[in-house]
């Protein structure tokens, strides 16, 4: 298995390194630092140009050779700079090079709301990566435990998680950890539903998270540690902040039924539930991909 | 740890190569010249020194320039470095002209912004006063203390998002060109139209002796136009650097940058003309020569000529220049960047911000030196536009000549081994630097006196003297100062002297 790391020398690049360092340890994956870096280009304006290029992966390695140094020396590690017009393209480029299983980023430094706040690089990931990705909360260079202690599985009202529970599973089994499934049930009132008996609806909808879980867990292998929890709330951010945690949890949500075939497309739950969740969340695309799937 | 050796290298730039072509090429290359802020404010300097030979002096200032581009052409093709004339001129004459040269270009770019902010100043408020049709917004522009605080409220907008890594990008630049060139032909017709009508406040008719540069001028006049034109013609060279971006390498700058500097050369005689034609170079009224209007002759002129269409001017003014305030602060912080990485500054002023991955601190510097330039200035002078084209014109000189000569040196083994050589190498750059080196000299002495600018002075001697020369003395005491602080780029550590 091999993870890569996108990242900078900013609080939120930490954030990913170490998000990246707990996965690499807990999966056995080797870790790639990847920087991707803007190419120079002769843009319209006085600027000259030659050897600027030289000097900002100079100062890349040297920031790399920084974040390879804190690198604990029992996960194996390498860094490489890429230069692309667009950070995330080259990044997911980085990554179809390397065949990496996952990638991993920082939810961005700095931001106000929550501990998650896309910047634009994250945003254009969890929209377009052909493989899974793995957002850091903020804060998570603090981290003492450096083990994913349990992983939760987001499981959705319909069908289409079976990749997601698939890689939650392989991800368990390489970590050797348990499983919790987590169905989430989200009452608020939407147009179109019938300002009927609460209760009702509830029980139904309470009734019809039961069966997925089911579902899903009869899919499992018999002797898999699993356990699994719905929780319900008006919002689905009641609803997921009902959900107890742990250092070294993980959450794993699926993609949008809007993406592309065999790409991310973070959906409006997953969303949601980024906005008030400080524990790393890993988004699994629909379908897997293949060889001929990457750039 | 384990690391495999491929996996430290650096992948390939992933440039998209192939991508322009001369038509393409030759609008960057005006966008960089930015003619609607360059004629707006050149003009009145130029007519200011040499009245109607406005179209002699454009074109006498195009030649050197031309020629010295061909300089940096050469050099650029041999030795591309980001530090262009600082770098060259280092390794053909070693550290201490190079150091010298470097501050030039740093200068002149800090002096290219606060005057491309201010124009930007002025626009704004002509724009909105139209808009809005309350003409008193306009007079805002001339009330100091307004003027310095929106100007440092610009410039500190733009160092902001510069520092951030953000450019204009190309489609902006060829949608504000067309705007440009159309908005300012149109201007240049409808002038010729009413001075066909009789209508012209001073109606002269055309005159074949307006291009000639040997009659009826000094040679201090000459000279001082000529900074106002050489600041013209600034930066189109831009496209002949053009290299593996462009569809044939070979081919594509060359033509690019012939037909760039061909249309900005057309587009300034036509309009140099018109403007002469319609306005005369009269002190009264609408005259050019009149210095309520010389620093900022679009503005005059925008509203009789064109009507109904004079904010169009406005706003193509307006645009160019913002559009331009934004792109130079690339150049600006890139020389800073490449003489701290050379040793030459402070290391921090080549460092690069980790979160936006551009040169944040030299940035944030040329936006500081730039706000603190502009005040200084303002409080000195009461034409601030005047003044800093005049110093622009000097340290443009002063760099683009030290570049010349750099050519010429550096090549000096194989100057004469091809025509090529002969030509470009050789005969362009010496006569370009020459030329130069001749302005900068009699620019530098003339403006001694205030009466050959606009007439502010300090102790008797004109600002601009203080502006160009005096800030040039200023860069050998902190290169002296540096010299003694961190001696590697003096002693030749840094950046070798070794022409290839």
């Amino acid at each position: 298995m091999k993870l890569i790391v996108g990242y900078l020398a900013t609080p939120g690049g930490a954030d990913a390194l170490a998000l990246g360092v707990r996965l690499s340890r807990t999966l056995g994956a080797e870790l790639g630092v990847s920087i991707i870096l803007p190419p120079d280009r002769t843009v319209p304006s006085l600027v000259p140009v030659g050897g600027y290029d030289e000097h900002l992966a100079e100062q890349a390695e040297h920031w790399l050779a920084e974040a390879r140094a804190s690198i604990p020396a029992d996960v194996v590690a390498g860094t490489h700079v890429s230069f692309d017009d667009s950070y995330a393209d080259g990044l997911i480029k980085e990554a179809a090079r390397v065949q990496a299983d996952l990638i991993v980023v920082g939810g961005s430094g700095g931001g106000l709301a929550g501990s998650y706040s896309l910047g634009s690089v994250v945003n254009e990931l969890l929209h377009s990566a052909p493989v899974p990705v793995a957002i850091a909360p903020r804060g998570s260079r603090h981290w003492s435990e450096n083990r994913v202690r349990e992983v939760t599985c987001a499981i959705g009202e319909r069908a289409g998680a079976d990749l997601l529970l698939d890689t939650a599973v392989r991800f368990s089994r390489a970590a050797g950890t348990p499983l919790r499934l987590v169905s989430l049930v989200a009452l608020d009132p939407m147009f179109g539903t019938l300002r009927g008996d609460d209760d009702a609806v509830r029980e139904r909808a309470l009734a019809h998270a039961e069966h997925t879980l089911e579902t899903a867990k009869s899919q499992l292998p018999e002797d898999f540690p699993v356990t699994s929890t719905i929780v319900d709330g008006r919002t689905v951010e009641e609803a997921v902040s009902k959900l107890r945690w742990h250092d070294g949890d993980v959450i794993m949500v699926g993609s949008s039924r809007l993406s592309a075939p065999k790409r991310l497309f973070l959906g409006s739950t997953a969303a949601k539930m980024l906005r008030v969740l400080e524990v790393p969340m890993v988004v699994v695309p629909r379908d897997q991909f293949e060889a001929g799937d990457l750039p | 740890m384990s690391e495999t050796q491929e996996d430290t290298g650096v992948s390939s730039k992933g440039l998209a190569t192939g991508k322009v072509g001369t038509f393409s090429g030759a609008v960057l290359g005006i966008s960089s010249v930015a003619p609607g802020y360059t004629l707006t404010a050149s003009i009145g300097v130029i007519v200011a020194a040499v009245g109607l030979k406005m179209p002699a002096i454009l074109i006498a200032g195009f030649i050197p320039m031309f020629l010295t581009a061909y300089a940096y052409r050469e050099l650029n093709s041999r030795a591309p470095d980001c530090g262009a004339s600082f770098t060259w001129s280092t390794k053909a004459f070693g550290p201490y002209v190079g150091w010298m040269c470097g501050w030039g270009m740093v200068i002149a770019t800090i002096i290219v912004l606060s005057n491309l902010a201010a124009v930007a100043v002025e626009f704004l408020y002509l724009f909105i006063a139209r808009v809005v049709n309350n003409p008193s917004i306009a007079d805002l522009a001339g009330n100091k203390a307004i003027n310095i605080a929106t100007t440092l409220v610009l410039i500190a907008i733009a160092t902001l998002i510069a520092s951030r890594g953000i450019t204009t990008s190309e489609r902006v630049q060829y949608v504000l060109v067309g705007f440009q060139m159309t908005v300012l032909i149109a201007f240049a017709v409808t002038a010729f139209v009413i001075v066909g009508r009789g209508d012209a406040p001073a109606g002269l008719s055309f005159d074949f002796d307006w291009f000639d540069p040997f009659t009826g001028l000094t040679l201090s006049a000459f000279a001082i136009g000529l900074t106002g034109s050489i600041f013209a013609f600034w930066g189109w060279d831009t496209c002949l650097t053009l290299g593996e971006e462009s569809k044939d390498p070979t081919r594509v700058p060359g033509r690019a940058g012939l037909l760039c500097v061909l249309s900005i050369l057309a587009t300034y005689l036509l309009v140099a003309v018109a403007v002469m034609m319609y306005a005369g170079v009269g002190v009264e009224g609408l005259g050019l020569g009149n210095e309520e209007n010389a620093e900022n002759v679009f503005g005059a002129l925008a509203d009789p000529v064109l009507g109904w269409a004079g904010p169009l001017l406005f706003l193509a003014v307006l645009a160019s220049s913002v559009a331009s305030l934004q792109t130079t602060f690339l150049p600006a912080a890139r020389a800073m960047l490449a003489m701290g990485a050379y040793g030459a500054f402070p290391a921090k002023f080549a460092s690069v911000s980790p979160r936006f991955l551009v040169p944040s601190y030299a940035t944030m510097i040329a936006g500081v030196v730039t706000g603190v330039f502009y005040t200084v200035v303002s409080l000195l002078s009461e034409n601030v536009l005047w003044d800093t084209i005049a110093a622009l014109g000097i340290m443009i000189c002063w760099y683009y000549g030290i570049t010349a000569f750099a050519c010429v040196w550096y090549f000096r083994k194989e100057l004469f081994s091809n025509v090529h050589n002969i030509v470009f190498k050789f005969l362009f750059p010496l006569l370009g630097g020459l030329m130069l080196a001749s302005v900068f000299v009699i620019a530098v002495g003339e403006s001694m006196d205030p009466e050959n600018g606009s007439g502010a002075s300090i102790g008797g001697v004109g600002l601009v003297f203080y502006l160009g020369f005096g800030i040039l003395a200023l860069g050998a005491a902190l290169m002296t100062i540096w010299r003694f602080r961190s001696p590697e780029f003096f002693e030749g550590r840094t950046l070798s002297d070794v022409p290839s």
